[in-house]
């Protein structure tokens, strides 16, 4: 008599199942980047034991002179400042680049007219923008406007350029077919489209707005985060300098996984990657 | 009376070029409103042209295309192609909203009718995405026959499904369009579909012109296991069998 090999699925709901995988695999994500910070910390703690606290100060002084700014009242006026100037000079950038980037992934003449200049203009670095942008309108607040609108406007133009040329022929065929009129196509067609580069654009620009935000006002401020920066710096409270970067860092923190990634998950639900993160 | 009428219709790529190619030529016939028609032919021999040709996505060389609405105001054309061609960012529901020309309860109402027709009432939140291959083909007919066309243009709709869900879908196809008696203008290289499927079966021959026009006067519905319709699928197959020999001897077409 020869053996025979039975296997029995065990009785499971799939669903359940599903959402015990998830509810694991969100807490060994959440286990991770605890432990991330926690080695992170570590790191810090020994690195001011072996430099000293006057080069390193410990996270703990940093944390109290974080506390300290917030309480004095500079963090408000000195961060709305920074934020606004970073907001307006996005805000110019996407009015510019994203008009620039339709025609260039619309048509090609526009694209030959554009792409060599938009490159170059990418390519430049950013601190040249921000001693250009401080040359042309010295201690005002239109330098960092202007430092981050030039920084950011041709990663505007590029993405949405992509976006452009990544739109479904077929859909517009299709929306033709119908009847559709050239406006409902831009809207139910080409927006949808460019959405996730748009995204992308939006990542990439804070990531380097913010930074030369800062730098054109340590440069040549009057007000704002990288003003405040430079003062600590100069009376050598390096304490003070790391608590600044630290409460910059925590509102970029605060962008990123309130406003983005909610607005994110919201608008391209549609995508399987959003779907299952979403789980 | 005829809802579509096509007179000495041509076209060719590339016109004034050395590349120019005539891939439509001389091309007329009619169809009656409420009739299925099919167009049937080898690869190549202008089907899907001269289908984009009536939708207007492409232009005619020359010939006319003349389009009359049952109720008087411009004709309205529904479109199924081979492949859906949904919004993946947009819901079933949202799809079957897309091509509609208002919002009122009347239009949401019907775009509800057409899913339930072919089974999707509950997946009307879905997105595309979310769907089978054969489900979101069968929004693509929802979609079509919601906007209550004049004329349904349908591009080998069937071609890229599996045998299994292709069969069921002819199926559905066929009481959908028993109950909506909607003009329908269907391509397809299946000649065994084409003759499930219509009332007449336009045959082009490669080079563009129509080499047949039968008439398939079957009681419905059909089912390709009727031998009836066995026997008929098979005497048009051997009709294009003998165009092709011909076509083998060029002097024999001309």
């Amino acid at each position: 008599m020869t053996d025979q090999l039975v296997r029995t699925a065990p009785p499971t709901d799939p669903e359940a199942g599903a959402k015990r995988t998830a509810k694991r695999r969100r807490l060994r994500l959440t286990g991770l980047v605890i432990l991330g910070w926690v080695a992170m910390f570590a790191l810090w703690e020994y690195g001011s034991w072996w430099f000293g606290s006057r080069l390193l100060p410990r996270p703990l002084e940093v944390f109290q002179a974080g506390v300290e700014i917030v309480e004095s009242g500079n963090f408000v006026t000195d961060f709305s400042a920074s934020v606004l100037k970073t907001f307006a000079g996005f805000a110019v950038a996407a009015a510019v680049g994203a008009p620039i980037g339709y025609l260039m992934g619309r048509y090609n003449y526009w694209r030959a007219f554009f792409h060599d200049g938009v490159t170059i203009a990418g390519t430049i670095p950013a601190i040249v923008y921000a001693v250009m942008s401080l040359i042309a309108f010295g201690l005002s607040n239109l330098g960092p406007i202007l430092a981050v609108a030039l920084v950011s406007a041709p990663y505007i133009a590029l993405n949405v350029a992509e976006g452009i040329r990544g739109v479904d022929k077929s859909l517009v065929t299709m929306s033709e077919a119908f009847g559709r009129t050239p406006q409902q196509i831009r809207r139910e067609v080409l927006v949808p489209t460019i959405v996730p580069f748009v995204f992308a654009a939006i990542r990439m620009c804070f990531a380097v707005a913010w930074k030369v935000e800062a730098l054109t006002e340590v440069f040549g401020g009057r007000n704002g985060v990288g003003f405040q920066i430079r003062t600590e710096y100069q009376l050598y409270d390096i304490a003070a300098v790391l608590a600044w970067m630290f409460l910059f860092i925590v509102f970029m923190l605060i962008i990123e996984r309130l406003v983005l990634a909610k607005s994110e998950a919201r608008l391209l639900a549609w995508r399987p990657q959003e779907r299952s993160s979403a789980l | 009376m005829a809802v579509l009428t096509i007179k000495n219709l041509a076209k060719t790529f590339n016109v004034g070029t050395p590349r120019a190619s005539r891939v439509l030529d001389d091309i007329s016939f009619d169809v009656r409103g409420g009739t299925f028609v099919s167009i049937v032919g080898p690869s190549g021999c202008g089907k899907s042209t001269l289908l984009n040709i009536i939708s207007g996505v492409e232009e005619h060389t020359s010939g006319d295309i003349s389009l009359t609405s049952d109720s008087g105001g411009p004709a309205r054309m529904g479109y199924v192609f081979q492949d859906p061609r949904l919004l993946p960012w947009r819901s079933v529901m949202k799809n079957m909203m897309y091509v509609q020309n208002d919002r009122s309860e009347a239009t949401v109402g019907r775009c509800r009718k057409y899913l339930e027709m072919v089974g999707l009432t509950k997946n009307a939140d879905f997105f595309p995405g979310q769907l089978s291959g054969g489900m979101q083909q069968r929004v693509g007919i929802a979609r079509a026959f919601a906007v209550e066309p004049d004329l349904l243009l349908m591009d080998e709709p069937f071609s890229h499904l599996d045998a299994i869900t292709a069969r069921g879908l002819r199926a559905q196809l066929q009481d959908i369009w028993a109950q909506s008696k909607k003009t329908v203008v269907f391509v397809t290289h299946d000649v065994v579909e084409a003759v499930e499927l219509s009332d007449r079966i336009i045959v082009l021959q490669p080079g563009g012109r129509i080499f047949e026009d039968i008439t398939i006067d079957l009681p419905r519905p059909r089912r390709q296991t009727d031998p009836t319709v066995a026997t008929l699928q098979a005497e048009v197959l051997g009709r294009l069998e003998t165009m092709k020999a011909m076509a083998r001897t060029p002097e024999a077409v001309a």
